[in-house]
Parts: C-alpha cells; sequence; structure tokens
C-alpha cells in the first residue's frame, strides 16, 4: 500500500498541482469536505458564468448577486438579502420547519447568524434609528436624573437630639472641674 | 449534644432524605408509573413542609440559630471549603415557605400538565429544582451557595425549553441562561476575590475578616450576579421571555423562589455591603430603574403571563431598592410575602388559560367572574395584595418598604421612580382584573371551562389564605434586627397608600375610556416603548449578537486565512524577500558608476569604523 | 354485506388497539371533581361548591380587611402622631415676644 501511495504522491508531485501530502495520507475525498463542483468557484465575470453560477446556488440569474470580487474570498457566493429565518413566513409549509428553510434553497453566508434563536431582523412598528435614540434616551436620561438626585438627595430633616445642661456634658463623661462652652439649641 | 441542635439537624437531614428520595428512586431504570409524580414528589415535598416547620417552631419558641459544619470536603494550604449548614432566620423561614409553595405548585402542575407524556420528568425537574434551591438557601459556605445557585440556573434553563419542540421556548431557555452566565461571573468574580483576599468561603468567616478591606469590587460582582438572577434592568430580557415555559414553572421558578435567588444572595452578603456607600447607592439606583421599567412594560402586555411576569420583575426592583437602602430584612420579608401572591397569581392564570384552550390573550377573556368564580376571587385577592392593600400579605413589607424609603436619606430620584412604579402596580394589576374578570366574555364559544378540581381549588386556595395571613405572621413573629421608624408625618405614612389609590383611580379612568366608542387621537410614541418593552430586547438582542457572530464569521473564514497564509506565511515571506532581492538585482547592472559608489560608501563606512 | 364486513374489519382493528393501548397511554389524571361537559353558546355550568368557596374566600380577605382596619388602624395611619411644629406657641417654647427687649 506504501508503494501505491508514493507513487501517487509522486505522480501528484510532478504533475505539479492537486494536494501532494493529502494524496499521500488517503486514497479517498474525505467526507467532510466540499466536492470540487459545490464549493466555491471563482467570481463570475461573464454572463454566462453568472448564469452557471446562479444555477449552481439554485437560483434564477436575476435573484443571483455575488459578493463584490474584492479579494475576500467570496468567490461566486451569492450575497442574498440580510433577513433572519424567524422574519419569514410561520404559516408556510416549510421543508424544515424549525429553520424555515426550503430543501436546496441558498443560505445566507451568514446563515448561522440569521436562524431563528439569534439575530432576528422582523420589522417593527417603530424605525430602528427611532428605537436606538429612544432606548439609549431613556437609559441617558435616567442616569442622568440619578446624578442629579445624588446631588439633591430627598430626607427627612431631623436634628440630633437636644438635652440641657450643655447637651448633659457632665452625664456623658465629661470632665466636671472644667466649664464647657455653653451650647445654645435655639436662637432669637 | 444540646436537644435543640440535635433536633435542627437531624430535621435538616430528614428533609433532605426525604426530598432526595424520590430523586434517587428515579435511577432505576424501570418506567415510574403514572401517579409517581403525586404519590411521590408530592407527598415527599409535603411531607418535607411538616418536618421543616419543626426547626421553625424552635426558632420561634427559642430563637435558635445554628451553624452546623458537616465535612470538609476538600482543602488547599489554609483554604478549606467545608458542608456546612446555616440555620438562622432567613433560611429557617425562607425554606418552608418554599416548600409550601412549591407543594402547592406540584399539585397545581398534577392537573395543569397530565396530558404531558413526560409529566414524571417534569416533576423530577421540579424537586431537583426545589433541592438546589434549599441548598442555596442553607448554605453557609460560598461554594455551596455556588452549587445551589448553578443548580437553579441549569434546571430553570431545562424547564423553560420544556417545551423544545418550539422554536421560541429554545430561544427563551437560552437568553435564560446567557443571562445567568453572565451575572454568574460576577458571582465567580467575587468568590474568586474572597478566596484571595479573605483566605475562607465559610460566611462568618469572610464577614469578620472583610472588616478592614476595600470591597467595592467583589461588591460589584455580587451585584453583577443578582442582576442577573434576579432580572435587574440591563439583565432583565429572560424574564419576561420565561414564560414561555409551562406556567406551573413560571410560578415556581420565576416568581416565588429562583428570581429572589439573587435577592437573597444580597440579604445574606449583607454584612459585606452595609458599609460600602457605593455598592449601596447603586444598588438602589439599579433596583428604581427596574422597578419603574419593568412596571411600564407591564402596563401595555397583553398576555396575562407577561404582565405577572412583569410585576415580578418590578417587585424584585423593589427589593434590590431595600437592599440599596441598607434594609435587607425588609427585602427578605418581601421576598416571603410575594411568594404567596405571586406563586398564586400565576397559577389563577394557568387555571384561566387552561380553561380557555390555551388563550393567553387578556383581550380574549373577560367576565370570568361568572364562569370560574373560584380563580377570579383568587386573581382578584392575588391583585389586591400585589398593590399593597391594608393587611394583605402584600402590604407589611410593602408599606414597610416605602416608609423606610421615605424616612431614609437617599437619592431624590430613585425615590421618585420607586413610588411610581408604586402606582403603575396598582394599575396594571387592575387592568388585569377588569380584563380577566370583569365585563363580558370575549373569548370564543366552545370552552372546557372547568376549575371543579381538587388539584386547582386547592393549591389555590392554600395559597390564597397565604396571601391573606401571611403578612401577619411572617411581620408579626421576625425580630426586626434594625429599629423601624415608629413615626413620621401622616403624609409620608400614607404615602404608599396614596400612590396605590391614585394608580387604581387612574387605572379606572383609562378603563372606563376603553369602554366608550369614540376615537381617541393616537398617542403611539409612549404606547411603542412599553409594548415593546421598551426596546431593549429589539435593539441589544439584534445588535449584540450580530456584532459577535459577524466578527466570528469573520475570523473564522476570513481573519485566519488572512493572517496566515497572507501576512505571516507564504505570501508574507514573499514580500518580504521580494524587495532585498529587487534591490539587489537592480543594483548589478553593470554601471561602473553604481560601482565606484558602492566602493567609495565601503571606504567611508571602513574609515569611519577605524575613527570612532 | 361488504359494509358489514368493513365494519367488522374496523372493530377488529380496534379492539386490537385498544389491547395494545394500555401499556403506553396513561390514564388522564384530570378527573377528581364533577364532570362538567365544554359548552357551546351555553351558559356554563357551575357548581354549588365553587360558588361558595370564592365567596368564603372574598368574605374572609374582606373580613380580614375590615376586622383589621377596625382594630388596628394604626398601621396604616401611623402609630404615634408626628408633631406639627407650627403650631407650638412661643409661650411653650419659652420665646419671649418679640417687641420685648
Amino acid at each position: 500500500m506504501a508503494g501505491v501511495g508514493f507513487r501517487r504522491w509522486a505522480l501528484a508531485l510532478s504533475k505539479g498541482k492537486g494536494p501532494g501530502i493529502s494524496g499521500l495520507l488517503s486514497g479517498c475525498r474525505a467526507a467532510s469536505g466540499v466536492t470540487k463542483d459545490s464549493g466555491l468557484g471563482p467570481y463570475p465575470k461573464t454572463p454566462e458564468e453568472r448564469a452557471a453560477a446562479a444555477k449552481k446556488y439554485n437560483m434564477t440569474v436575476e435573484d443571483y448577486e455575488p459578493y463584490p470580487d474584492n479579494g475576500e474570498g467570496y468567490g461566486d457566493y451569492p450575497k442574498l438579502p440580510e433577513r433572519s429565518q424567524h422574519e419569514r413566513d410561520p404559516w408556510y409549509q416549510w421543508d424544515h420547519p424549525d429553520l424555515r428553510r426550503n430543501w436546496g434553497e441558498p443560505m445566507h453566508w451568514h446563515f448561522d447568524m440569521y436562524i431563528r434563536n439569534r439575530v432576528d431582523t422582523s420589522p417593527s412598528p417603530v424605525s430602528w434609528s427611532s428605537m436606538c435614540k429612544q432606548l439609549f434616551g431613556f437609559i441617558g436620561f435616567m442616569l442622568f436624573m440619578f446624578y442629579v438626585g445624588e446631588k439633591m438627595p430627598a430626607y427627612q430633616p431631623v436634628a440630633p437630639k437636644q438635652y440641657p445642661y450643655n447637651d448633659l456634658y457632665v452625664e456623658r463623661g465629661g470632665d466636671p472641674e472644667k466649664q464647657p462652652e455653653e451650647v445654645k439649641h435655639y436662637e432669637i | 449534644m444540646h436537644t435543640t441542635s440535635l433536633m435542627m439537624t437531624s430535621s435538616l437531614i430528614t428533609m433532605l432524605l426525604l426530598l432526595a428520595y424520590p430523586v434517587f428512586t428515579t435511577l432505576n431504570p424501570d418506567p415510574r408509573g403514572p401517579d409517581w409524580s403525586l404519590s411521590q414528589v408530592k407527598t415527599a415535598v409535603k411531607l418535607t413542609f411538616f418536618v421543616s416547620l419543626l426547626p421553625l417552631f424552635l426558632f420561634l419558641n427559642e430563637g435558635a440559630e445554628m451553624i452546623v459544619t458537616n465535612w470538609t470536603w476538600m482543602n488547599t494550604l489554609t483554604f478549606d471549603i467545608n458542608i456546612s449548614f446555616k440555620f438562622d432566620h432567613y433560611s429557617i423561614i425562607f425554606t418552608p415557605i418554599a416548600l409550601y409553595v412549591t407543594w402547592s405548585i406540584l399539585e397545581f402542575a398534577s392537573w395543569y400538565m397530565h396530558s404531558d407524556p413526560y409529566m414524571n420528568r417534569f416533576f423530577k425537574y421540579l424537586l431537583i429544582f426545589l433541592i438546589a434551591m434549599i441548598i442555596l438557601v442553607t448554605a453557609n459556605n460560598m461554594f455551596q451557595l455556588f452549587i445551589g445557585w448553578e443548580g437553579v440556573g441549569i434546571m430553570s434553563f431545562l424547564l423553560i425549553g420544556w417545551w423544545y419542540g418550539r422554536a421560541d421556548a429554545n430561544t427563551a431557555a437560552l437568553q435564560a441562561v446567557l443571562y445567568n452566565r453572565v451575572g454568574d461571573i460576577g458571582l465567580i468574580f467575587a468568590m474568586a476575590w474572597m478566596a484571595t483576599n479573605l483566605n475562607s468561603w465559610e460566611m462568618q468567616q469572610m464577614f469578620t475578616t472583610a472588616k478592614n478591606q476595600d470591597l467595592t469590587f467583589p461588591l460589584l460582582g455580587l451585584i453583577l450576579a443578582a442582576t442577573g438572577k434576579s432580572a435587574q434592568f440591563g439583565l432583565h430580557p429572560w424574564l419576561p421571555s420565561a414564560m414561555e415555559g409551562p406556567t406551573p414553572v413560571s410560578a415556581l421558578l420565576h416568581s416565588s423562589t429562583m428570581v429572589v435567588a439573587g435577592i437573597f444572595l444580597l440579604v445574606r452578603m449583607s454584612p459585606l455591603l452595609e458599609n460600602n456607600q457605593t455598592a449601596l447607592t447603586l444598588c438602589l439606583c439599579l433596583g428604581a430603574l427596574t422597578t419603574l421599567f419593568t412596571a411600564t412594560c407591564a402596563l401595555t402586555q397583553n398576555d396575562i403571563k407577561k404582565i405577572v411576569a412583569f410585576s415580578t420583575s418590578s417587585q424584585l426592583g423593589l427589593m434590590m431598592v431595600t437592599i440599596g437602602l441598607n434594609q435587607p430584612q425588609l427585602a427578605f420579608l418581601h421576598i416571603c410575602t410575594h411568594a404567596f401572591f405571586k406563586a398564586m397569581l400565576f397559577l389563577c392564570s394557568g387555571s384561566i388559560i387552561h380553561s380557555l384552550n390555551d388563550e393567553q390573550d387578556i383581550r380574549k377573556m373577560g367576565g370570568m367572574h361568572h364562569l370560574t368564580p373560584f380563580t377570579s376571587s383568587c386573581l382578584t385577592i392575588g391583585s389586591l395584595a400585589l398593590t399593597g392593600t391594608p393587611f394583605l400579605a402584600g402590604f407589611f413589607s410593602k408599606d414597610a418598604i416605602i416608609e423606610a424609603l421615605n424616612t431614609s436619606h437617599l437619592n431624590a430620584w430613585a425615590l421618585a421612580l420607586t413610588l411610581l412604579a408604586t402606582s403603575f402596580t396598582a394599575i396594571y394589576s387592575l387592568r388585569v382584573v377588569f380584563f380577566v374578570s370583569m365585563g363580558h366574555p370575549r373569548f370564543n364559544t366552545l370552552s372546557p371551562i372547568n376549575e371543579n378540581n381538587p388539584a386547582v381549588l386547592n393549591p389555590i386556595k392554600r395559597l390564597a389564605w397565604g396571601s391573606i395571613i401571611a403578612g401577619l405572621l411572617i411581620t408579626s413573629n421576625m425580630t426586626p434586627l434594625k429599629t423601624p421608624i415608629m413615626t413620621m408625618p401622616p403624609l409620608l405614612k400614607l404615602a404608599a397608600l396614596t400612590v396605590t389609590i391614585l394608580g387604581l383611580l387612574l387605572a379606572l379612568e383609562l378603563a372606563s375610556l376603553t369602554n366608550k366608542q369614540f376615537k381617541t387621537t393616537p398617542n403611539l410614541a409612549p404606547h411603542h416603548f412599553s409594548n415593546m418593552l421598551g426596546f431593549f430586547p429589539a435593539v441589544i438582542h439584534r445588535t449584540l449578537p450580530k456584532l459577535n457572530l459577524t466578527l466570528g464569521q469573520t475570523i473564522a473564514t476570513q481573519i485566519i486565512d488572512l493572517t496566515w497564509l497572507e501576512k505571516t506565511g507564504p505570501k508574507a515571506l514573499t514580500s518580504l524577500n521580494m524587495p532585498l532581492i529587487t534591490t539587489t538585482s537592480n543594483a548589478q547592472q553593470g554601471m561602473i558608476k553604481t560601482y565606484l559608489s558602492f566602493f567609495l560608501l565601503m571606504l567611508a563606512l571602513t574609515t569611519l569604523l577605524f575613527i570612532l | 354485506m361488504s359494509s358489514f364486513g368493513r365494519a367488522l374489519g374496523v372493530l377488529r382493528a380496534g379492539s386490537r388497539l385498544v389491547r395494545r393501548g394500555p401499556q403506553r397511554t396513561t390514564t388522564r389524571k384530570a378527573g377528581g371533581g364533577p364532570h362538567i361537559e365544554p359548552q357551546y353558546r351555553q351558559y356554563p355550568q357551575l357548581t354549588k361548591n365553587q360558588k361558595v368557596q370564592s365567596e368564603i374566600l372574598s368574605g374572609a380577605m374582606w373580613f380580614w380587611i375590615l376586622w383589621h382596619c377596625w382594630h388596628d388602624p394604626d398601621a396604616v395611619l401611623g402609630h404615634f402622631p408626628w408633631p406639627d411644629a407650627s403650631a407650638w406657641t412661643d409661650e411653650e417654647l419659652g420665646i419671649p415676644p418679640d417687641d420685648e427687649e
């Protein structure tokens, strides 16, 4: 077996293409990887290539719109609308009702972000910017008012208890010899 | 051994054994009979409740409190982890209450969940949850408390996601577990700080050694933990979402026991908290913000369980305010009284929901007073107790809290928010009663309305009696640790009642508006703010995951390749070498001038080197 | 005749189901109280028991509230009167009148 593997490796090397090491390791394709035709292709440039790519991703040519080709490695992957699965019709008979997805439907590049218990882009009665403004405005206002409230606390005005004889100076263990300065609790 | 301590220890062991027995029987692979849940689990909880009355009466009679350290679990150098139980007045009072409430809820659940194929498992989960809660409450050791803390966390995850076939229930369970993990970070941080600086996780040792230390950081951790577990503002959205779980779960976990664990932690740690003004102010402001925000959200909700959930959250905010006032005992009192009527409110709504074919929208109820008189009168009692009607359970804690607020030196805005939230409580409670019990039926015409079942009537009845008399019983038997202020101007004394009545009047006015047929000018902005939960879930639950997941995807599929293959790996080698190669080869072009200048440069450098 | 045969077949299948059933399906434990059929466009049946119980509970609540309001109004209205400082006269406080020099 080793001889066969070595021969394949040498062949692959001499041809100058293909994965040399993986050719040695295993004769067959790993089940986990993508096949050559289901993986990403190069960015489609001509209309024919676009049509072929659209067909590959089970889309119509009108819907197919690849990511811009600026070297980020998206290849011919379609750029789908940024809509979460939760936004889709709950009453439609989806092939996979849990994911609200049909079989063979192209997946969003960020599909795992848009599954039903993650990011939800459902439309809301209030616009996004207004929601943000109201929420952060509310929090900011509250924080500001807490600051103000901290500066102006609320309390029951209560004075320390007043006693005669200079606030019980002697009774509280003061020196009886020394006369303390007189405490006056009132003002006329 | 002294008789009292012997009694306490033995009753504790009996309690734990009684509770653990049904759990151990489930290890037997034979399937359990259909009545296992009622005959074993409910009976175990009921028996445990009666056993737990023994320490309670001992405590009431003799004031007996004790700490039992049974066994050194592990030790590293000087740091010991023990199994030790604390039987102070908090745990002695709370344990029977938790057991009483659980007993009622289990009985109710046997009716509510009767068509569920996995009812035995459901009961087992509830029982494990209860055991975890009791471990948490009786723990005298941070590690033991942490076990209980995580136990209730994981059971809440399992129980919220009970109907795991529904994506919403899964989302809610995930939310609960994630928000609680944020809180756990705080608790673990605080525990690590304690282990490092106080060298002990035993509470009494911690409290003595912590006297001269700056505790702000661990207290912030503890407050974060309480924020997560008790659904304070910022980490609150999981509590209303948790209503996706079955109603008995909502009643037990998300009203009366688990969510108060955060507050209970702060009550336990109050000796650390009481001298730290920063932490106290933070608690006060956080609690005030929570109680107002969630009460505002409750005002416009239409799902009966959501309203009750938000009122729970609001009451938790009130408890947090009380912690911030440095009155942990009052907060604990509110935990105890709140358990009764909140569990009952949930059971009543469960009964009504079941009677109306799983209809939760209060706009589609109405007239239930004629159809289910018992449930709706208990709903009314619960709502009245929640609003703090004099001499019902809620009054004794709520009124005391508002009085303590009014007579303390505190943040004026926090006071204003709390009072406002108190009147909101009256508004949404009345709204529930108005829409559910009063008026004419608005539900569909074929409803299996039947509350005539001992498994419905008895639990609700027990809790109703609790809601009526528990407040007086607990307050008259608990020795206050801090001197309550007995005299104050009548305005302050009546403040709680006044704001509640104001809220009631406002709610009546609003309710009468809905009965008239005229077009009001729509003022939608505040309604949207309240109805969409202050936009908090909408904004935060979209922004944060989107940020994280986009970043994760970009890192996994693009940045790693970019880093290794292009910036440090093969491509980088190329781009590093290319300039050198090009420069060198560009120099070698047979130009005599170039060679001469190189020669001269070398000469100059060598000379320079020799001179230096 | 054929319909009779079909009915027999259904019966046989049903009896097989019934025989196999009890191992898996648990009995409904919802019973206990009086059985009330779901009603369609009718006033629902109520038992006397539930009416009486609800009356008892509500009555007990109001009795509890009113009894305590009568016997223990201090808890609501304040235990001790708050001194009204503005009602104190100068004589009580020992302050001489303003015109006295």
